[in-house]
């Protein structure tokens, strides 16, 4: 899988830019603030359908418009796909997956997939539970079909028994009902992101070896409201269901649901240390590029398809030994990387200059 | 860029209407200004009419012209069965499978606490009252495959199913997320006659 070419139309700090990028390797050099990161986080947006930031869809659009516009062709060696997206400054983004409107989100699930290494990946480790959590969501997302919906769902069901709380919470029927939809909704994503959690258990320590050298990895999942996360869908389903109803004097009092999939807390562990709490500098560093690569070689596994690397200026907060790991470490997809100075890349590809808006190959 | 008078009026109504830009609703003024004036007329009227003449059904709330709209009247309808939608639109839809033969009970919506719509802003009151006065042996949920259609339907089998009323929901093979609008007469077809317990 591969990216033949990319244009973006008011998006971020670009009018319009239309680019082709190598077949193997593309090095997009330029001073801060050229663009660098918006190419690709545009790129990015036609697997993911947001930014790879978390920004939110209203301040992709340049300033000047009211839409932007994100277009790219994938190919594969049987097939190609053109995926058009327009996003409004307000509302819904529109998608178009070879000209036509998908049925329903699955079948955009995997048109295109990429992994990101990006600058503040640290946060991975060094932050809250939120950032491991979005992790394996984000895995699960590329490598599924169902996953999308099942996330949307959740999430969406989360806001209405949240709303339902805030209003009062009221009805004992009602509440019933909300509380049965997000055991259900949420038992399924528990599910899924423990799927992903077995997946990733053997990769990760080859990625962190690759890298580091030696030690041992472990992404443990742990939830306040089962001791059985590696449980089937009926079971979470049951643990769940019985953690609400037990909290509902809680939640009632703070008008928020206070257990739950959204407040899991997803471990990693370096040679059975806490990676946030216990683990060096270094190891933190080596940790954060292992959990890429892991995410890379998942979904090479199971979708058998390379997925395309994007990494954002990942090259100049190394030290000399991680870099040349990392090096050695990269698949062989498609790759863009993005710098300010060429010297801080060990990497040989095509290079392209970003600047006042425009991607001029060298 | 703004017109004079009546012109401009139009085009600021237009534009307010759903799906109805500012280029589309000064295109469909101008184009009103030039057809012939009876046709102008006809849609004016349409649109009086619809307001003066078409309201709920007093049983069931799908539209109708009258006190009752036609399928509640028809007595062929078996009154036994009821199936339960959010929208007129709905009732349209499932009409067109020519599979459904019992009558229909319109919501007005699913239930979303964010929107602030809970069973009383709905037409579930009005449903009690129906199994309470009707011999309604069935109640078939239709409610869009979204987080609040199955919440609705969940509700509406915990609220029916202790009055000794069979709650059946569609079986699944509908667009996941998509609205029944968006559903064929075949997978409808095939999801009245799957219709599976809840
Ligand atoms: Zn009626």
């Amino acid at each position: 899988m591969r990216i033949g070419w990319v244009s973006l139309q008011d998006f971020r700090s670009y009018r319009e830019v239309h680019w082709r990028p190598d077949p193997s390797l593309s090095i997009l050099v330029g001073p801060n603030a050229a663009g660098k990161t918006n190419l690709l986080e545009g790129v990015a947006y036609l697997a993911l359908l947001r930014s790879f930031r978390r920004a939110p869809d209203g301040v992709l659009v340049h300033r000047d418009a009211a839409t932007g516009i994100v277009r790219g062709e994938v190919r594969r060696t049987d097939r190609s796909a053109l995926i058009e997206i327009e996003i409004p400054r307000q509302g819904r983004k529109q998608v178009l997956l070879n000209g036509k409107r998908p049925a329903r989100h699955s079948e955009l699930s995997g048109a295109l997939r990429v992994v990101t290494f990006l600058p503040d990946d640290l946060d991975l480790i060094k932050r809250g539970p939120g950032e491991r959590r979005s992790y394996l969501d984000e895995v699960a997302y590329q490598v599924w079909p169902g996953a999308a919906a099942e996330q949307a769902q959740f999430e969406r069901t989360l806001r209405q028994r949240n709303a339902f709380l805030k209003r009062g919470a009221d009805d004992p029927v009602t509440w019933a009902v909300w509380d049965e939809r997000l055991a259900d909704s949420g038992a399924r994503l528990v599910a899924r992101r423990h799927q992903v959690v077995t997946a990733l258990s053997g990769f990760l320590t080859d990625a962190y070896r690759d890298i580091a050298g030696k030690g041992r990895v472990e992404f443990v999942y742990r939830a306040m409201w089962t001791d059985r996360p590696e449980a089937g869908v009926e079971d979470l389903r049951a643990d769940l269901h019985r953690a609400l109803e037990a909290s509902r004097r809680t939640d009632a009092e703070r008008r928020i649901t206070t257990v739950g999939p959204h407040r899991d807390d997803p471990n990693l562990l370096v040679d059975g240390r806490d990676a946030r709490y216990e683990a060096s500098q270094g190891e933190q560093r080596s940790l954060v590029l292992a959990l890429r690569l892991a995410a890379h070689r998942v979904i090479r596994e199971i979708t058998g398809e390379e997925p395309v690397l994007l990494l954002d200026d990942v090259f100049s907060e190394l030290d000399v030994d991680r870099a040349v790991a990392l090096q050695a470490a990269l698949p062989p997809s498609q790759t863009v990387v993005t710098t300010t100075a060429l010297e801080h890349v060990p990497l040989e590809g095509a290079i392209f200059e970003v600047r006042g808006g425009e991607v001029v190959p060298r | 860029m703004s017109f004079e008078g009546p012109l401009q009026r139009l085009v600021d109504e237009l534009a307010r209407l759903p799906g109805v830009g500012r280029k589309s609703a000064q295109r469909i003024a101008f184009h009103l200004l030039s057809v012939d004036e009876t046709d102008a007329r006809r849609l004016a009227q349409a649109i009086i009419d619809l307001r003066d003449r078409v309201g709920y059904c007093r049983r069931c709330f799908n539209v109708t012209s009258s006190d009752e709209c036609a399928i509640c009247r028809d007595p062929r309808r078996d009154p036994a069965v009821v199936c339960v939608v959010e929208r007129p639109q709905d009732v349209v839809v499932m009409e067109r499978t020519h599979e459904f033969h019992g009558r229909y009970h319109v919501l007005g919506g699913a239930l979303s606490p964010i929107s602030g719509i809970g069973p009383n802003q709905l037409r579930i009151p009005e449903l009690r009252r129906r199994v309470a006065e009707e011999d309604i042996e069935e109640l078939i949920v239709a409610t869009n495959p979204t987080v609040e259609g199955d919440a609705t339907a969940m509700y509406i089998s915990r609220e029916f199913k202790p009055l000794g009323v069979r709650v059946t929901r569609l079986a699944s093979g509908l667009p996941v997320g998509g609205d029944l609008d968006y559903a064929d007469e075949i997978t409808l077809g095939r999801a009245l006659a799957g219709r599976v317990e809840i």
